[in-house]
């Protein structure tokens, strides 16, 4: 006990006086800890929260949208083997018309009452359920909690829904979510949230059918198989009882957008979950090799002298490696605490954006108690690897000077001409590199990880920026994307072109189909456009203009990747409008087309006609009006029931600008690690260097070298490291900024791999300034060193 | 007046305490001293009378408590670092017990290393070749034995050309054969050079060879006796 104290006492003075290095190793720690815990945490949080709230509320394992079919061929589903359960609903987008005049759109999904048993059950958050019948008539909803609070709709607020060309009020009853709805998206390209704008709105399947003239219809059937059912058999046969009733789309659950889109968050927690905390924490136990290494070294004749007195190897090992499983312990516990903070932070973020039921939230515990392992588990390994010059070490020897460090000449000396022109100070460090390479390497490898970390965390602005240029500004040239609730004939488009302000409209046509190809098949966008649009700059797979072709279509490449497809290629199409029968036609591919947001494919609209069986029809329109016209346009073209939604360029551009502050958290989020971790480790290794050349440092004092040019000798190291680091920390940044992109792309966006120059500088920056910062604090030292007493001392 | 009478540095009741906690301790009291051109003075005492803090402070490397400090009539009491690095670089030359070569540098360049700090410092391969090292220049410290690294180490000190070589301990580390050829080194460039000399040690015989012996005792001069005949450090034992 006596022993254990005094070895306690030695540690805390130890450790107090390598108070620096101490608290630059544990902040490197707690960091990987934090992120661990943080990231962890979230994706438990949200894999348990996932799981309960699809089984509590029975979320659907298989979707068809058919055209329109009785209600009663739910009965012959729940037949075909591998059905558990069936449930038919009517859901349609409708027009909303909010008291400014604008326009949202409303998902109305119909509920069956009661609900128990029903597939995809909903969730009450607040106020109350709806009523088949309500007292006094009137038609009752809930809405998704997003909606409620981006529009100020309390319980009895009344909303207005166009349906069939009626002005329809709906009263407001309160909020609910369902497992479907957990990440409300309209289509695949409005990924980011738009609650002012799109809202689901829940009532009665018989209220809804009524509204929609469809008593007794369904126009959606959701399954839940039984455990262990062969799913694509089930829904092929589901697909033959429904063919009928004009199947417009089929998909198991993992391509349901709100689904894919929590799936997608979940896999990214996953991935950087593994791969960031193992880089803080290996490099963390690098640097601790070092500066541990070095310590046992210098205490040579301490350790013989505790092993001449009678201490084992072992309790001498274990001393040493205690140092180490301090400064784990210390980052550990710090990270835990920040980890749990930050964590409650992150759970807050994903709560703002996904509905899931708040009871599932909560602190991770068990996932700090891992974590408090994993810190420990390192600062024990690198603490023994470190230490384990104790073994040898022998009390009589230690007792004797070190034997004098065996010098060879390195690789540059064969350039007799060059190495020549090197000063002695030069020569100096070029050699105590080549002598130390172990060393030289881990401190290169370290730069490499914090300038390739600061390099993907100043990317996402670049993709962002990116993005922004190519999707806003490049890519669409209207103001107006506006989709009317059937499709009118290019005659009646006249009337758009000459509406005040308006200076010119173009038509489209947009038809969900599904493409086959090599027995496979994929949910799809067409979308008809004139040759010639002014309107939409379309690109080809190598980012270049690209013209809508006369005959044949622009293929998505992702699409064509995903379906093995090459140009030349005839797909099959059937279309999936929802008026009259689906159509099957082949098209061929003639050129694909990338994009950044959403997955179209692109036609004349001719073709696209002529794949409906039609001669002028069109979806939409997109408009260009005179500046200063923006807000009358957009009033007048609210105020048209034919219309289903108006999107204004502007304020989509808008509603991302906004979604923005959360990347740029995480920018600065990142950087911050990166630079800290990038202290650390050229703060450690020039604090090594210091410790390891005092002698020679002192000498050069005496000699007469001032104190800026004594520093100037390990500044020479420290550059050397951080020069080649950040030059290779570059590209090595890239190569990272790809892998993540791998990691995290979805069939919903890509991010573009683009990095400007001035990332790249700016990453340099980073490097060179917590070089400068981290060497400026360790050379402090050289100011004070007591040169007569190390001059006077033996090594 | 002649060449050795000219004084280089002077030390006027000159004082160093260090204070330890709540203990003062008295490293030097009242010391005054003088060095001239081309003096060889052997400063002699046992382990904590004080003659190490005497040769920190006449290179430089330490300023007193009290007291004053003169080189060449100019005060450096008062001088900042930058001063007195300047000083050491210019003016003084140091050898130490455990010679303090630069692991990573041949015997040349370690040499060259103190040569860089000068305008006009003697040829390196020469001051080599002074101290009997021809063959060895190319060797790292690890290759060369005791007594060839302190031959490297006065090289270092002498390149500089300086007007003072301070010694403290010189062959403190080394085996007796060894101890009297750098001896010997150190007295023929004091005669040669006319480089003023200090050697600071605890071995009494080697008080025989310097002009002058300075005893230390508790901090401050215990006796100085002249010595008119010094003896060659070939005919010192010990």
């Amino acid at each position: 006990m006596v022993m254990l104290r005094i070895l306690a006492r030695r540690l805390g003075r130890t450790i107090r006086s390598t108070r620096g290095p101490f608290l630059a190793i544990t902040a490197v720690i707690a960091i990987g800890v934090l992120v661990y815990i943080a990231m962890n945490s979230a994706y438990n949080w949200l894999e348990g929260s996932q799981q309960s709230f699809y089984q509590d509320y029975d979320f659907a394992d298989y979707y068809f949208h058919v055209v329109r079919a009785p209600q009663e061929v739910i009965r012959r589903i729940e037949a075909v083997p591998g059905v558990a359960r069936a449930s038919g609903r009517i859901q349609k987008d409708l027009p909303i018309l909010k008291p400014d005049g604008s326009r949202a759109t409303g998902r109305l999904t119909g509920y069956n009452l009661p609900m128990e048993g029903e597939v995809n059950r909903i969730c009450l958050l607040s106020g109350r359920l709806f009523e088949k019948y309500p007292h006094g008539g009137g038609l009752e909803a809930l809405v998704d909690p997003q909606y409620a609070a981006a529009n100020g709709l309390a319980p009895g607020d009344k909303i207005t829904v166009v349906a069939e060309g009626r002005q329809v009020f709906i009263t407001v009853v309160g909020t609910a979510t369902g497992p479907e709805f957990v990440y409300p998206m309209k289509d695949a390209a409005a990924w980011i949230p738009e609650p002012e704008r799109f809202g689901i709105v829940m009532l009665p399947q018989n209220q809804l059918q009524q509204i929609l003239g469809l008593s007794g219809q369904i126009n959606q059937v959701l399954i839940k198989m039984t455990p262990g059912a062969d799913e694509a058999e089930a829904a092929a046969e589901i697909g033959e009882i429904l063919r009928p009733y004009g199947v417009l789309a089929d998909y198991p659950r993992k391509q349901q957008l709100s689904h894919a889109v929590l799936q997608g968050e979940m896999d990214q927690l996953r991935a950087t979950s593994r791969t960031l905390p193992a880089i803080f924490l290996g490099i963390a136990a690098a640097v601790q090799w070092v500066m541990l290494g070095r310590l046992v070294k210098s205490q040579r004749q301490q350790i013989g002298v505790m092993k001449a007195l009678g201490y084992s190897n072992w309790q001498v090992l274990f001393y040493y490696t205690s140092y180490a499983l301090a400064v784990a312990l210390a980052g550990g516990i710090l990270g835990i605490i920040l980890g749990l903070f930050s964590a409650s932070a992150i759970f807050r973020t994903y709560a703002l954006y996904f509905n899931l039921p708040p009871a599932a939230g909560g602190l991770d515990y068990a996932t700090a108690g891992y974590a408090l392992l994993i810190s420990l588990g390192v600062g024990m390994a690198s603490g023994m690897a470190a230490s384990r010059g104790v073994l040898a070490v022998r009390p009589a020897e230690s007792m004797r000077p070190s034997p004098p460090l065996r010098i060879r000449k390195t690789l540059l000396e064969n350039w007799r001409w060059a190495w020549g022109l090197l000063s002695a100070a030069w020569k100096m460090s070029l050699r105590s590199i080549g002598r130390q390479r172990m060393r030289f390497v881990m401190v290169v490898t370290g730069v490499i990880f914090a300038v390739s970390l600061l390099i993907v965390a100043f990317f996402m602005n670049d993709a962002i920026d990116y993005m922004l240029e190519e999707h806003f500004y490049k890519e669409q040239k209207y103001d107006f994307l506006v989709r009317f609730s059937s499709p009118l004939s290019a005659g009646e488009l006249l009337y758009l072109s000459r509406l005040s302000g308006v200076q010119k409209a173009e038509p489209l046509l947009e038809i969900p189909a599904a493409v086959y190809f090599g027995g496979r098949k994929e949910e799809h966008l067409l979308v008809g456009l004139q040759p010639g649009t002014e309107m939409k700059e379309i690109a080809d797979a190598a980012g270049e203009p690209a013209a809508i072709p006369e005959e044949g279509v622009l293929l998505n490449k992702r699409l064509a990747d995903k379906l093995g497809i090459k140009i030349g290629d005839n797909i099959e199409v059937e279309t999936r409008l929802g008026i009259g029968p689906a159509r099957r036609a082949y098209l061929k591919v003639v050129g694909f087309t990338q994009k950044l947001v959403g997955a179209e494919s692109y036609l004349s609209l001719s073709e696209a006609n002529w794949l409906l069986g039609e001669r002028d029809a069109a979806s939409g329109a997109m408009l260009r009006v005179d500046p200063g016209q923006a807000e009358a346009v957009e009033k007048e073209l609210n105020a048209m029931t034919g219309v289903h939604m108006v999107l204004s360029r502007e304020k989509e551009l808008n509603n991302f600008l906004q979604y923005l502050d959360t990347a740029l958290y995480f920018t600065a989020v990142m950087a911050a690690f990166a630079v800290v971790l990038g202290f650390a480790i050229i703060y450690n290794a020039a604090l090594v260097n210091f410790s390891e050349r005092r002698r020679e440092l002192a000498l050069l004092r005496v000699m007469g070298y001032t104190v800026r040019e004594t520093a100037s000798v390990m500044w020479r190291e420290t550059i050397l490291q951080a020069l080649l680091g950040v030059a290779l920390g570059l590209p090595a940044g890239r190569l990272l900024t790809a892998a993540y992109l791998q990691a995290v792309e979805s069939d919903l966006y890509s991010f573009p791999a683009v990095i400007y120059p001035d990332t790249y500088f700016l990453a340099a920056a980073g490097g060179i300034f917590f070089t400068a910062a981290a060497q400026l604090l360790a050379a402090r030292g050289i100011k004070r060193l007591d040169l007569a007493e190390i001059l006077r001392s033996q090594d | 007046m002649a060449e050795e009478e000219t004084v280089l540095l002077e030390l006027r009741e000159v004082s160093r305490f260090y204070r330890m906690g709540e203990v003062t301790v008295e490293a030097l009291k009242d010391v005054s001293l003088v060095l001239r051109a081309g003096e060889l003075v052997v400063v002699l005492g046992p382990s904590g009378s004080g003659k190490s803090t005497l040769l920190n402070i006449l290179g430089g490397m330490d300023l007193p408590t009290q007291g004053q400090v003169f080189w060449k009539g100019e005060e450096l009491t008062r001088a900042g670092e930058s001063r007195l690095t300047r000083y050491r670089r210019e003016e003084v030359g140091f050898i130490f017990q455990f010679f303090n070569l630069i692991p990573d540098l041949t015997a040349r360049e370690n040499v060259e290393l103190a040569a860089a700090l000068v305008e006009d410092p003697l040829p390196v391969e020469e001051v080599l070749e002074e101290v009997g090292l021809k063959e060895q220049m190319d060797h790292f410290p690890s290759q060369l034995s005791g007594g060839e690294q302190q031959r490297v180490a006065i090289a270092r000190a002498l390149v500089k050309n300086p007007r003072l070589l301070l010694c403290d301990e010189p062959t403190g580390a080394l085996d007796y054969q060894m101890g009297k050829t750098v001896l010997g080194l150190l007295a023929r460039v004091n005669r040669e050079r006319s480089t003023t000399v200090v050697i600071v040690t605890h071995n009494t015989a080697i008080g025989a060879m310097g002009k002058r012996m300075v005893r230390m005792r508790s901090g401050q001069i215990a006796e100085i006796t002249e010595n008119a005949s010094p003896l060659p450090p070939e005919r010192i034992e010990w």
